[in-house]
């Protein structure tokens, strides 16, 4: 019976609970507190099945979600999160920080009328109801193939190539930089929007399956990737884009300006919000302003506020310009960070101790549209505004760490230091050497990282078996 | 040399051109790394396009008009002036490539400025706009490829 023809469309999204801003705003802890089974019910009660669902082939993974959906709204969560780990691994993960509104949930037929389903709430509903379960069943893995792999990094690229080529039978080591798994996951997205617990839980789930894990191990200092190829067959890339940009302006030398890596790290990874539970305490700021518009200056932005600070992004472009998840512009703005928009910073000044206390700011104007219809910020002569701050935070962008590419003879990088490699396969100029994830792309999406690992996962597979 | 007439005018922008051109050349001899060498030579190539619409201009091609309205984004205006060195990354080269254009305009607009004759003040006017929209081209990139979070 086509569920289509037979049921009244229900375009009301059933809304996810939330900490309240006023209580949120003092402390860490994750923001969104997922569906209870009923309203996951419900709202995947709601999807219409389409035969031909635009859903799957906007997913970067394509995850089949109609299946799972059905799954849920059939109360078996069970056949519903295996569905979802045939084609993702990290469920928990993406359900909560994947772009939904820009990829599948934006094809959704129901999105034309404004009620689109909420397919991440339910891809997370299902992962956490998993967790709760106990102990997460090991899929059947393949005979040993006596070939051996060396994953560089162990981010979202890394964690999935090391999952998709352990299960295939090859031996997998990944060597990752800091003294924990998890890449931006665990030094960049904040406790509040991605609980550090979950990442450990897929790093575990790795280690169960047999990957070996090598802390603290920087490839291009303590080894180089020459060197790692002379024990394993093939070495895949994952290093990510660590390395901040500034914006070569007056001022960013001064004490209080921070990268916005620096920053996130010193909070997410090294957690100095716990202090003195955690040895590395952070220090406070009274006014901080951040610098950029993205999701991670709406990370740093809130946890500033966190610790107690007004906090101020100033953003260069208009609100409808800012590139960060709709979802988290909002939940910034509940929270009361306080937003200048068509503003930007000309220099810093400091106080006799070194330390920042000005931000000098000048107001913009959207132009004309130019040849590629975009409107750009002009600057608005004699606008100059200052502000009083005590920290700033730099979150423009970043590109990868040039360490590998300089430390690799023959590898191949573009003009902004990413290592070039082929999109389908991850191929690199470098036999035997693949890459994908930010590396590749600068930084970009969680899920898109995911999506390029398992294509070169493939590929390395094929490599491997030929 | 003068600046008294079209010609001598135009030869001194070609000059101007041609000694860009060596600038970026140069500039990706020094460079370390391959794909930067290839950004330079790519900057001096333009610069080479820029000095060959020169010589058609002097064979009878017509200039931007000076009045017409080149976009000033000004991006490059406060950022702190690059140390040349043989690491430089691709913000860094934007950089240079935009201060370069802006100090071109600024000699062909102040030349305008001291100009007696009109048509004269008309040909550094024009000038200056051909170098407003060079710096333009390197802005747009800026922006596009630096400033995508902000």
């Amino acid at each position: 019976m086509p569920v289509a023809e037979k049921k009244k469309l229900d375009l009301n999204r059933r809304e996810m609970p939330k900490q309240l801003p006023e209580i949120r705003r003092h402390n860490f802890n994750e923001v969104a507190l997922g569906y209870s089974a009923r309203a996951a019910v419900e709202e995947a009660s709601r999807c219409i099945q389409c035969p031909k669902p635009k859903c799957v082939s906007n997913c970067p993974v394509e995850i089949n979600i109609p299946g799972f959906i059905k799954a849920i709204a059939e109360n078996d969560f069970a056949r519903g999160i295996k569905i979802i780990k045939e084609k993702n691994c990290l469920p928990a993960i993406c359900g909560r920080v994947c772009p939904q509104e820009e990829q599948c949930e934006e094809t959704c037929l129901l999105q034309r009328k404004g009620g689109q389903i909420a397919i991440g709430r339910l891809e997370r509903f299902l992962a956490d109801w998993e967790a709760q379960q106990g102990e997460v069943e090991l899929p059947q893995m393949e005979e040993s193939s006596g070939k051996k792999v060396a994953v560089v990094g162990g981010g979202p690229a890394g964690l999935t190539v090391a999952g998709d080529l352990i299960q295939l039978g090859h031996q997998v080591t990944v060597f990752e930089a800091l003294h924990k798994m998890g890449g931006v996951l665990i030094y960049g997205i904040p406790e509040f929007r991605l609980p550090k617990a979950i990442v450990s839980r897929e790093v575990n789930y790795l280690k169960k399956l047999g990957v070996d894990i090598m802390t603290d191990y920087v490839v291009g200092k303590t080894r180089t990737v020459d060197s790692l190829m002379e024990e394993y067959d093939a070495v895949f890339v994952g290093s990510g884009a660590g390395l901040p940009w500034f914006m070569d302006i007056p001022g960013e030398n001064l004490n209080g300006v921070y990268s916005a890596n620096e920053y996130l790290t010193r909070l997410n990874l090294m957690k100095g919000f716990l202090f003195p539970e955690y040895h590395t305490p952070v220090k406070t700021h009274k006014r901080v302003a951040v610098i950029g518009g993205g999701n991670v200056a709406m990370d740093c932005a809130r946890s500033a506020m966190r610790l107690g600070a007004e906090s101020r992004i100033v953003y260069r472009r208009s609100r409808s310009e800012l590139p960060a998840r709709l979802e988290e512009i909002e939940n910034a703005e509940e929270e009361g960070v306080i937003f200048e928009y068509l503003t930007l910073p000309l220099q810093y000044i400091g106080d006799e101790n070194g330390w920042v206390k000005e931000m000098v700011c000048q107001r913009m104007q959207l132009g004309d549209p130019d040849a590629s219809g975009r409107r750009r910020p002009v600057p608005i002569e004699g606008s100059e505004t200052v502000f009083p701050v005590d920290a700033v935070v730099c979150a423009i962008g970043n590109s990868p760490n040039p360490l590998i590419s300089a430390t690799t003879p023959g590898l191949e990088v573009g003009k902004k230091g990413n290592i070039v490699a082929d999109e389908e396969t991850g191929k690199t100029s470098r036999e035997r050497i693949w890459a994908a994830g930010d590396v590749v792309t600068g930084a970009a999406t969680v899920i898109l990282a995911m999506g390029a690992g398992r294509k070169a996962a493939r590929s390395i597979h094929e490599y491997l078996t030929s | 040399m003068a600046l008294n007439s079209v010609n001598k005018i135009l030869d001194f922008a070609i000059e101007q051109e041609e000694e860009a051109a060596r600038f970026y050349t140069e500039l990706a001899a020094q460079m370390a790394s391959r794909q930067m060498k290839k950004v330079f030579e790519s900057f001096a190539k333009e610069e080479g396009q820029h000095k060959a619409k020169l010589i058609a201009v002097k064979q009878g091609k017509k200039l931007l008009s000076a009045k017409e309205k080149i976009t000033d984004l000004k991006i490059g205006d406060h950022l702190i002036p690059v140390k040349l060195q043989s690491d430089l990354t691709y913000q860094q080269a934007l950089i240079v490539a935009m201060k370069a254009e802006k100090a071109a305009f600024k000699l062909y607009h102040d030349l305008a400025q001291s100009a007696d004759d009109a048509g004269l003040k008309e040909l550094f006017l024009s000038l200056a706009q051909e170098e407003a929209r060079h710096k333009l081209r390197f802005e747009v990139e800026y922006d596009e490829q630096i400033l995508i979070e902000n």
